[in-house]
């Protein structure tokens, strides 16, 4: 087995453990694009600071590890128009369909949600039709 | 206190995204490129996410409440729309091109470089735009789901209170003219377009003489003074009450938790039950 998939499995019980924490005593769903968007549209109302905590942490955290490290690379493509354009389809996408690979993926599919793993099934997919599209057809990323 | 527990599964969600290389997007784009070097390290990352997470699922379904007091956030039964394909569509097609997804696009903030940060701007923007885009959608699809003007439903739990999904300006003066005299509104105004917003609401329903009350329950994240709010209504209403959201389900919930003990967990849960409004997930809470 290679080693990035043994630190896949880590870093996803990382990502597990804090979603149980989060549902067992803040009593919420860990949603990365539910969090922030509340934040960004005004409909957090009084539930704010906790997600000002949440994103504030989500930034930091990394930020340390990357820094101790001596740097980390996200590869992200240099093409500004593509970026934006992705941006913008993930920004939508995830709020009209209340949910993103945490919401939906992790905490939905885990709860054996219809929702949730109709969502995860149909941006997976969607997913690979574009990046096939988009990679061995047109070759913008 | 939440803030600080907010911040620890923030940090921990943060360091598993790290650990896992979920903030390379040259990994993400590996295990969508099925047709070219496909990379699995996603599905192993998925896959150990979801355990901790199942076990914390079958905890919270033996609990009343989180540790923290509030409600555990209730299944969406909005069921499978055009909203949830369409959005996932979507958000699948901006995850494949850049390769990032909003969890990973804020933990990688700090070494994403100019370009992470714009993707995270843009998102941000089309958050605040989302819900416009999901009015003109429901538009779009209404026609075949329900025909226009039969829209409003009064469902009737009891001969004092009644919920019904949105309703529009227009259809106050039915309500009036049903005998209701207070009109509680439990969604936010972030769901919804401005003319249907709470204080627009207002304004039509106080031109009628309705008292109305705006108790916003945000979809998943009910609070104790939701509830508390909610009864207050009820209590202080001259007449019969008329509350609704979006389907009816977080106004029935409300009701239901507000009279949590003064009537059984099996009525509190049969009756919205008969107008499709699941409540059992509740039962330990509505034994009061």
């Amino acid at each position: 087995m290679q080693i990035e998939w043994i630190w896949g499995l880590i870093g996803g019980l990382c990502i597990g453990c804090a979603a149980a924490a989060y549902l067992l005593v803040n009593g919420r769903i860990m949603g990365a694009s539910g969090i922030v968007g509340g934040l960004v549209d005004g409909t957090a109302g009084g539930t704010w600071r906790e997600r000002a905590g949440f994103v504030a942490a989500l930034v930091a955290v990394p930020a340390v590890m990357a820094w101790a490290a001596g740097g980390a690379q996200t590869h992200v493509t240099g093409n500004v128009a593509v970026v934006i354009v992705a941006g913008g389809l993930v920004g939508l996408g995830t709020r009209m369909a209340n949910g993103c690979t945490s919401g939906h993926g992790v905490c939905g599919i885990s709860r054996l949600s219809l929702r949730g793993i109709v969502a995860t099934v149909f941006y997976i997919v969607a997913g690979g039709l574009v990046m096939a599209v988009a990679r061995h057809g047109l070759g913008i990323i | 206190m939440r803030v600080v527990f907010a911040a620890l599964a923030g940090g921990l969600f943060g360091l598993g995204l790290y650990l896992s290389g979920m903030t390379d997007t040259a990994r993400v784009q590996g295990w969508l490129d099925v047709f070219g070097q496909w990379d699995p390290t996603l599905a192993f990352v998925m896959g150990g996410a979801m355990l901790p997470m199942a076990v914390a699922w079958r905890i919270a379904a033996r609990r009343r409440v989180a540790v923290l007091g509030n409600a555990f956030p209730p299944p969406n039964r909005s069921g499978v729309d055009a909203r949830l394909v369409t959005g996932s569509v979507l958000f699948g097609a901006g995850w494949a091109l850049a390769g990032l997804c909003p969890g990973p696009a804020l933990a990688s903030l700090s070494y994403g470089g100019v370009n992470g940060a714009l993707f995270l701007i843009a998102m941000l923007a089309a958050m605040v735009a989302a819900p416009r885009a999901s009015a003109l959608l429901d538009r779009l699809t209404a026609p075949t789901r329900a025909p226009k003007g039969t829209a409003m439903d009064i469902r009737a739990l009891t001969p004092t209170y009644a919920v019904s999904p949105q309703i529009e300006p227009e259809d106050l003066p039915a309500i009036k003219a049903a005998g209701y005299t207070t009109v509680i509104d439990n969604r936010p105004d972030g769901e919804i377009p401005p003319h249907l917003h709470g204080d627009a609401m207002r304004a039509a329903a106080e031109a009628l003489g309705l008292t109305f009350v705006a108790n916003p329950v945000i979809g998943g994240a009910l609070t104790p003074e939701n509830v508390a709010v909610q009864a207050a209504a009820i209590e202080a209403a001259g007449g019969p009450v008329f509350a609704y959201c979006a389907s009816g389900n977080r106004s029935s919930v409300v009701w239901a938790l507000a009279h949590a003990g003064q009537m059984p967990a099996d009525e509190l849960i049969a009756i919205p039950a008969r107008f499709g409004y699941q409540l059992e997930h509740l039962r330990p809470m509505l034994r009061g």
